[in-house]
Parts: structure tokens; C-alpha cells; sequence
């Protein structure tokens, strides 16, 4: 492969504390040399990219990517997941294992990571099951799958919610030191919710799920992580009390994570008034409150990751009255512009916004990316955060066209996307 | 426009049909009182007039009420309104079977869409179905009943049996009592009532009552004769039977006992409340058969009566928005 150098960049890198001008040297799709300043004279045959007037940073990590290969194929294959990727500057994202066969055994991992190898573009990894057919029952094969490439184990779009099931898996997969990922919500409290629990719930006529059953499964699962030292990470975090209890268990030293999505920290509960469809999220949006809480929690470290929640739902079953309506939105094409719409507003820092996108989940998947370290991985991504565009669904890389924010005007265009130094994709 | 509430200045601008400001007429909640009183006046003016030819607004249009739960009284009020003023009506039950309703909401919408009615009357048991439903047909849309959200006619009816009894709403003490949480009877009585200017209670168990409904501009109560104390009006809601075994209530017997109307909590709170229910009735659940026959007080048959009158003001001013807009 030939060698790359990127000049004249603006680089911003958490992992070094680097914001500056500078280059970034790539030879054999690993970085050789980052500094700011002036470039060293290039070997002969290194393509010169001068990246004047824009940013360089480490590619963005995914943490949760609902892929619909296999199994929903006409709804998002392999092939427009890793385009949307590459076109949102992801360099890596991790998958869902709630598909169609559902990711519960070895073999299935090995199938989807070596199909996407051979697409090539974004890295793509796989968490594995936490438990046999999603059920919530029984363990699945854990260790077999963390063999094949498993970065952690998730129950999918539900929650665990037998305490003893629970304990099991954070005993166990503390054992292969992988991180158990869950989706916190008490199903009891929830089973008939269709919204978040308040008065625009009450107004609307639509059966309110209380934001509390977020808290009430973290509480619980943190008295766990005690009892067994087990990684844990609280996917799309939603609520205020649910950010105290992490900001409570971080303080205390245990290893907790979370991450959340834009929809959290732009919307809240009132974006349902129109009964629009595409407003259906799990977790549901939330109070006002709770969204000046994710920012808070992403501003003071208590929330470590954004990640899109990228999830391909059939046209079909949006087009239906809010309630039976299915939850769940696309995220790739929008998960930078809608992070920098942090930056922009001054809660968080650009330093700040590349770290919640690119080095926490690396670091939280223990995976390649998230740093311009020479001798890293050269996933990298050229963008501008000021430049404007509208969102639209039918402009998305993805076959997954259903957004929240379908007509929203935000800042931030990828401009170009590297992965192991070769490009992915370039904006005409 | 009439700016009173009293029957008789209401009697001269009555006898024009209102006009609406939007083509369908999906819900209480954001209607000015203006609206809703020349709603009133002119369904008023329909039943003090119950066999004259005042209008045939809907001569030559269609009306479809397409009926995804079941009613008989709805229903049928609706094509007796209807017909009073000259239209055409096409029944569609669609049995609540466990069908996937939303999809057949829109299949059946498209199909009805493309026979051209003018007017659809729909039910359904999902919040926001009518609004979607408004979003994929020409017709302009009634919404006569959608999950827990809004009854729209319901409340207009209610509204016109009180005036017509009592000659106002403004400073009346109205008591709602019962299943608040999954009642749209409840929320557009509140949204309407509490428009024009009474004072809204609500009466129930703390597990039938939704969140923050205090932020709706009512008081609320879990104690029935605390609740209805000295009110005008006591309105009592239909508790289906299967929120009585052990879920939002502990049992039927329970329930009566601490939230069931009879003879004697109404004598020793409220001696001069009017009774009304918007049926179908729970005799012995939550009212018992003296107080919901009493026709000195009780007031439901009158609600059954001012149904058709209230649904013939509602469809008239849709019909006269459609001829103004084509």
C-alpha cells in the first residue's frame, strides 16, 4: 500500500491532548508519525493530501449498530450499512446480535465479520448474545464467541431482567474480561408503555412508560458489578436519575460505562405531540430535564460514549397510529453533525466531541481506533464542523430513511473517511 | 359571534352553521370558546327544532363510519345525524379482531379513499388514529373516539345537556369520576368544560389517575365524597371489568364500596348534582341502578338525546367547509 501523508490539517486527538495544526504521516495503513507543524519532505511515491482549512481526527466508533444482515436484509444489508458508514465517518461500529438468526453461537460471528472483511471499508464487530435466543434465560456460549471475535455480550433491544441471570453473566464474562452491555429497563413497568410517562403522555392518550424503570435495573445491576467485579455498560442512557446512579458508581471506582444518542441530548418527550412516528425511540424520548441531564453527563465524563443507535424499521411499520408503531430510527448519517450540534452550542469541547465518538468506545470495546498514537491503526476521518445541511432521510447512505430529525438544519460534513489508510470515502 | 352562553342571545346566531377553522375536527384540546359555544348554539337549535328541515347540509355527500371497537350508541348517533341532514351513510364495522388494526387503518383508508366520501367518522382504539387517518384521505375526518385520547362529540353532547339544564357551564363545580387514566371521555370534558370556564374535578383510585394530570387545570381527589362535594355535576365513567380483579383495583365489591355513586354518598355530598355517565353503564360497579334512573337527577337519557343534535352541528360545519374549499 502507498504511503500517505495528510498536511496542513487541523488534528484533533484525545488520546495525545493534540489540537492543532500539523500532519499526520501513513505508511502500510499504520500511522507513523503525527505532530503539529510542518510536515517533514514525503518519500517519493506519498500521496500528498493537504487538508487545509479542515480537521483530521481518529474515525468514529459506532457502539451500537443494529445491522439488518442477516435476516432483514431488504431493510439494511452489509453493503448500504458499511456505506452509510463510511460516508458517516465511522471506521468501526459494533453490531446488535438481535438479528434474524439471532448471534448466539460462535459460527455466526465468524460469518458476519468475515462477509464484511470481504466487502472491506469499516471495521465491523459483533456483540455476542448475552443470553440463549435473547430469552434472558439462559447463558449463552460466551467464552466460544468472545474466541470468535465477540467484543461483549448484549441482550439486544431488551433488558435482562432475572437478577440471577444477570449476576451470572457479569461473573462470567468478567472471567473473559469482555464488558456486559445493557439496554436498562424494568419490563414490568413498561410492558404497555408507548411513550415517556408525563403530561404529554397524559395530553396524547398514549400509555406513559415512568422514566424510573431506567434506574431501577442500573441500581439493581450496580449492587451486582459489586458483588462480582464484572464490566458493565449502560447502553443509550435516558434519564436523569439513571446518569446519578452511574456518576455515583464511577466515583465509587466501578467499572461502569455508558454511552447514549443524539436523540437524547436534541429531543425530548413534547417532539411526540404530532403522534409522528418517527419519534418512537426505545428508550422513549424523555422530559426536558432528563435531556439537560445526558448533557451534563456527556459534558462531565459520567457519560463516556454517543453512539448512533443506528436501527433500519420497516417503512411499514412506522406507518401506523403512534402506539403499535415500532420503535427505533436511522443513525449513522447523522451521528457526527448531530454530536458537533454539541460543540456549536458550547456544552462540550471539540476535543471533548472526538473523544465521546471515537476514543471511549475504542477504549470501552477495547478495539483498534480512537488515536493518531504512531503505530496506530490510520482510520481517520477529514471533516468541517461549521458547514450546513438539511437532514433528509432520502439522502442517506443507508437504506434506512426513518429519522427524528427528517428536515433539521445542522452543522458538520465528513469529508473524507480512511480506514487502515485507505479511503472509504470522499464528499464529491 | 355569540359571546354569551345564554340560550336565548344564543337562539339568533344559531341559525347560521359554524365554521371551522381546520378541515377535520380531531379533538377539544385547543378550541377556542368562541368555537365551542357556536358548536353549542347551533346544536342547541338542532334540538329545540328536532323534526324541522333546518339544514340539508349533506345532501348529495357520503358520510363512512368506519368503527374499529365496538358502539352501538356512537355509531348510530352519528347516522341519524347524518341523515337529518340529508346525507348518505355507509356503515363499516371492522370487527376488533387481533388483526394488526394499524394496518388495516391505512389499507382501509386508501380502499375508502378511493370511493370519494366526504366525511369519515372514525373510532379507533389507538391514540392519534384519527390524525393519521387525516393525513391519507381527501374527507374531512371526525374523530368519534381515539384510544384514551379524545371523544370530541362526547364532550360537545355533554356540554349541551348541561346547558340545556342548567342554562350555562361558566362556574359550574363538575366532578369526573372513575377510570380517569384510560377515559377520552374525561380528557375532552376537561379540555371543553374547563374552556368555558367550570370548575374541573377529578374523582379516583391514584392507580386509575394519569401523570400530571394536575397540569391539565383540575383539582383531584381520591376520597368520592370529598371529591363531589357540593357539585353541579357529577359525571361517572364506565370501569371495565378487567381493571377491577386485582390490577388497578383490587376487586369489583372494593371499587363500589369506595368509588361506586349511590343514593346515599350523593345525598349526603352533593343532594343537588345532576348524575351523567357516558354508557354504556356498570350498574352496580360504578353507580347503582336508583341513582342512574333517577330522572330527577340523572340526566344520561337527556345525553343519549343531545348526542344526535351535537353530531348534526359537527357535521354541518365540516360539510360547509368542504363546500367552501371546493
Amino acid at each position: 500500500m502507498s504511503d500517505i501523508q495528510f498536511i496542513n490539517a487541523h488534528i484533533i486527538d484525545p488520546s495525545q491532548d493534540m489540537d492543532g495544526i500539523g500532519y499526520v504521516s501513513v505508511e502500510d495503513g499504520i500511522i507513523t508519525d503525527c505532530r503539529l507543524g510542518d510536515a517533514p519532505k514525503p518519500s517519493k511515491d506519498a500521496k500528498i493530501v493537504d487538508c487545509t482549512h479542515g480537521y483530521l481526527a481518529p474515525g468514529l466508533v459506532d457502539m451500537r449498530v443494529q445491522s439488518g444482515d442477516p435476516g432483514a436484509e431488504h431493510l439494511e444489508d452489509l453493503n448500504s450499512l458499511l456505506s452509510a458508514a463510511a460516508a458517516g465517518g465511522v471506521t468501526a461500529f459494533a453490531c446488535l446480535p438481535n438479528t434474524l438468526p439471532i448471534i448466539d453461537d460462535p459460527a455466526m460471528i465468524d460469518s458476519l465479520c468475515l462477509r464484511a472483511s470481504r466487502q472491506g471499508g469499516s471495521r465491523l464487530y459483533v456483540y455476542g448474545a448475552a443470553t440463549k435466543g435473547l430469552a434472558g434465560k439462559e447463558m449463552a456460549e460466551l467464552g466460544m464467541m468472545a474466541e470468535s471475535g465477540a467484543i461483549g455480550f448484549s441482550n439486544g433491544l431488551t433488558s435482562i431482567q432475572d437478577a440471577l441471570v444477570m449476576r451470572r453473566l457479569l461473573s462470567y464474562a468478567s472471567m473473559i474480561d469482555k464488558p456486559v452491555i445493557q439496554h436498562c429497563e424494568d419490563a414490568s413497568l413498561t410492558a404497555d408503555g408507548e411513550m415517556n410517562e408525563g403530561e404529554t403522555s397524559t395530553r396524547l392518550g398514549l400509555i406513559g412508560s415512568p422514566s424510573v424503570a431506567e434506574v431501577i435495573i442500573i441500581d439493581r445491576d450496580l449492587h451486582l458489578v459489586r458483588l462480582t467485579g464484572g464490566r458493565y455498560h449502560v447502553a443509550h442512557i435516558s434519564t436523569r436519575a439513571g446518569i446519578d446512579a452511574v456518576r455515583k458508581a464511577k466515583a465509587e471506582g466501578l467499572p461502569v460505562t455508558a454511552d447514549t444518542a443524539p436523540p437524547y441530548f436534541i429531543l425530548n418527550e413534547l417532539a411526540v405531540s404530532t403522534y409522528d412516528t418517527a419519534m418512537k425511540l426505545s428508550p422513549p424520548l424523555r422530559s426536558e430535564d432528563d435531556r439537560l441531564a445526558v448533557i451534563e453527563g456527556l459534558a462531565d465524563g459520567t457519560i463516556d460514549a454517543v453512539s448512533s443507535d443506528h436501527t433500519p424499521v420497516d417503512g411499514d411499520a412506522k406507518m401506523q397510529p403512534f402506539g403499535p408503531s415500532q420503535p427505533g430510527a436511522s443513525g449513522i448519517d447523522t451521528l457526527f453533525a448531530l454530536t458537533m450540534s454539541l460543540v456549536h452550542a458550547d456544552h462540550i469541547s471539540m476535543m471533548r466531541a472526538i473523544e465521546i465518538l471515537s476514543l471511549a468506545p475504542a477504549t470501552i470495546l477495547d478495539v483498534p481506533g480512537g488515536s493518531l498514537v504512531p503505530g496506530s491503526m490510520a482510520d481517520v476521518i477529514l471533516f468541517r464542523p461549521d458547514t450546513g445541511w438539511i437532514v433528509k432521510g432520502v439522502n442517506f447512505a443507508s437504506a434506512s430513511r426513518i429519522t427524528p430529525f427528517e428536515g433539521q438544519p445542522v452543522q458538520g460534513v465528513i469529508d473524507a473517511t480512511y480506514v487502515g489508510g485507505k479511503e472509504t470515502f470522499r464528499r464529491d | 359571534m355569540n359571546k354569551t352562553s345564554s340560550k336565548h342571545s344564543a337562539s339568533v346566531d344559531a341559525s347560521v352553521p359554524v365554521s371551522l377553522p381546520s378541515k377535520h375536527l380531531l379533538g377539544i384540546e385547543g378550541m377556542s370558546p368562541l368555537l365551542i359555544r357556536a358548536l353549542l348554539d347551533r346544536g342547541d337549535m338542532f334540538a329545540s327544532n328536532p323534526q324541522s328541515d333546518i339544514s340539508a347540509a349533506l345532501k348529495g355527500k357520503t358520510i363512512v363510519n368506519l368503527f374499529y371497537e365496538n358502539s352501538t350508541r356512537t355509531r348510530v348517533s352519528f347516522e341519524l345525524a347524518a341523515k337529518r341532514l340529508g346525507g348518505s351513510v355507509l356503515n363499516i364495522a371492522v370487527a376488533g379482531s387481533s388483526v394488526k388494526k394499524g394496518e388495516t387503518l391505512l389499507d382501509t383508508a386508501t380502499t375508502l379513499n378511493a370511493m370519494h366520501p366526504d366525511i369519515l367518522v372514525v373510532r379507533h382504539n389507538c391514540a392519534g388514529a384519527a390524525k393519521l387517518l387525516s393525513q391519507h384521505v381527501d374527507a374531512a375526518v371526525i374523530n368519534a373516539g381515539d384510544g384514551r385520547h379524545e371523544h370530541p362529540t362526547q364532550a360537545l353532547l355533554d356540554a349541551l345537556t348541561i346547558r340545556r339544564r342548567i342554562g350555562r357551564i361558566e362556574g359550574l363545580r363538575i366532578a369526573i369520576c372513575g377510570d380517569i387514566a384510560n377515559s377520552r371521555v374525561a380528557r375532552s370534558n376537561i379540555h371543553l368544560l374547563g374552556t368555558l370556564g367550570a370548575e374541573m374535578r377529578l374523582v379516583c383510585p391514584s392507580t386509575l389517575l394519569p401523570a400530571a394530570v394536575d397540569q391539565m387545570g383540575v383539582s383531584v381527589f381520591t376520597d368520592l365524597e370529598t371529591g363531589i362535594r357540593d357539585a353541579d355535576i357529577v359525571m361517572m365513567l364506565r370501569l371495565q371489568t378487567e381493571r377491577m380483579a386485582g390490577t388497578e383495583t383490587p376487586s369489583q365489591r372494593e371499587y363500589f364500596n369506595f368509588f361506586g355513586l349511590d343514593k346515599a354518598k350523593l345525598e349526603r355530598s352533593a343532594p343537588d348534582a345532576l348524575i351523567m355517565h357516558p354508557g354504556p353503564m356498570n350498574r352496580g360497579v360504578e353507580i347503582d341502578s336508583t341513582t342512574a334512573d333517577d330522572v330527577e337527577k340523572s340526566l344520561i337519557r337527556t345525553q343519549v338525546e343531545m348526542g344526535v343534535a351535537a353530531r348534526m352541528a359537527c357535521l354541518e360545519a365540516l360539510a360547509l367547509g368542504l363546500d367552501n374549499a371546493s
